[in-house]
């Protein structure tokens, strides 16, 4: 069986990832802040936020099962739309069209520089899945291509629920 | 010949920090009070003012074997009463927190009786009978060993101490036993080491300046003070990592047996 994925018949999206990366953990209202000016670009296809998990209860120890209630797991409001954070916001990935990227780094720098005195650095490359993979077939079955948006793919831990860790926004 | 104790090899001020840490005549400077009946809440073992579980008859009602080492060794307090064995935990955070864990064990072994410390790599937790434990506590939280920002005491779900701090330069903690109170710039401790909500919050005061950090921790970091600019750590760290491969393989005591075996001597 051949692995060769044909290029013709699928939609194949010309992009590239920016990673902006704090030198401290954000708290969610400058994540917001940050994430509300940059969705004012143009060119962004999707945003991943990485970090560390915030659990709702507490799963080890003498206080299992006890609510933990950290004020960082919290909803975000991205141009009108609510996003829940279940993790803390270490890093942010933007994916954006491969033709307008230098433009648009300088815009997401300038966007930082208002919102961050701490550090932070922006990079550029893949920072993401852009092959089909295992996890994928096992997170959405076999013969998926197609039947999922193609923006989904790689995106999100198979054992995760796209319901709650993938948020459209319009 | 009367020798010195040096405790610890290097003289940079991160080799001078762990040297105080180690001396058991050096006094640890106090840097805030906490009130005892917070510490117990905070160690979440007993509530204030209820008395210690024991787990054995004092000592002095109990028959032992002949045996003289128990003469030698003048049992602690707690020992004697028969009270229970409870621990407390640190975690002691990358960016120049004052102590670290290996600190921490030498430090403990050092200065206290009665201790059963475990070394991880991200924090260090002390077994003790549980009035040694209290009063071992107060010294750890008001001294020097700990800053309320970069260090945190946590009996479980330690994780935190390798990860980049908050925007409030707070350790990342995903219980979130403490929040920084921005109107005071205070630390709250809103729960306790394992996470169980305190009734009310217990101010551990305002974390220490970095400046102030940078002078008192005992962490070897490349942009504050570098182990390559410890030439004597070098030194021994060097001896003790050769003196382990060569003592561990046993190398000589193979080559001698395959020259035996070849045919030679």
């Amino acid at each position: 069986m051949s692995t060769e994925v044909d290029d013709s018949e699928i939609d194949v999206i010309k992009a590239s990832d920016v990673k902006i990366f704090p030198y401290r953990i954000l708290k969610p209202k400058t994540a917001e802040k940050i994430l509300n000016d940059i969705f004012e670009l143009d060119g962004i296809l999707r945003v991943l936020i990485n970090g560390e998990n915030l659990p709702q209860v507490v799963n080890m120890g003498p206080a299992k099962g006890e609510p933990v209630n950290h004020t960082d797991r919290t909803t975000i409001n991205i141009n009108g739309n609510e996003v829940p954070l279940s993790v803390s916001v270490g890093e942010i990935i933007l994916t954006v069209q491969l033709d307008n990227l230098d433009d648009f780094v300088s815009q997401v720098n300038d966007i930082l520089d208002k919102h961050i005195d701490f550090g932070f650095s922006v990079s550029t490359g893949i920072f993401t899945k852009t092959t089909t993979s295992v996890s994928d077939y096992m997170k959405y079955g076999e013969g998926f291509e197609g039947r999922v948006d193609s923006r989904l793919i790689g995106l999100v831990d198979p054992s995760a629920k796209s319901s709650e860790s993938v948020r459209y926004i319009r | 010949m009367a020798y010195e104790v040096q405790y610890y090899p290097g003289e940079s001020v991160i080799a001078e920090n762990r040297k105080k840490h180690l001396n058991p005549d050096h006094e640890l400077e106090k840097l805030r009070t906490i009130a005892d009946d917070d510490i117990v809440k905070l160690l979440s073992h007993r509530n204030p003012g209820e008395g210690y579980k024991t787990v054995h008859p004092p000592l002095d009602e109990m028959d032992f074997e002949e045996d003289a080492m128990k003469d030698f060794v003048e049992p602690i307090d707690g020992a004697k009463k028969g009270i229970r064995i409870r621990y407390v935990q640190f975690t002691d955070s990358m960016y120049n927190a004052p102590a670290q864990p290996y600190d921490r064990a030498r430090t403990y072994l050092r200065r206290f009786r009665g201790v059963d410390t475990g070394t991880l790599s991200g924090r260090q937790v002390v077994e003790m009978r549980e009035s040694e434990l209290e009063e071992v506590s107060k010294i750890l939280l008001e001294s020097e060993l700990f800053d309320t920002a970069k260090t945190g005491l946590r009996g479980a779900t330690v994780h935190g101490h390798s990860l980049r701090l908050d925007e409030n330069g707070l350790m990342f903690d995903a219980l979130q036993r403490y929040v920084y109170d921005e109107d005071k710039g205070h630390v709250v401790y809103v729960k306790d080491q394992v996470g169980v909500e305190l009734d009310e919050p217990i101010d551990v005061g305002e974390p220490l300046p970095e400046d102030k950090l940078k002078e008192i921790t005992t962490i070897y970091r490349y942009d504050n003070v570098s182990l390559r600019d410890d030439p004597e750590v070098i030194k021994v760290v060097e001896e003790v990592h050769f003196a382990r491969t060569n003592g561990g393989y046993g190398l000589e005591v193979l080559n001698d047996d395959l020259q035996s075996k070849l045919g030679g001597n």
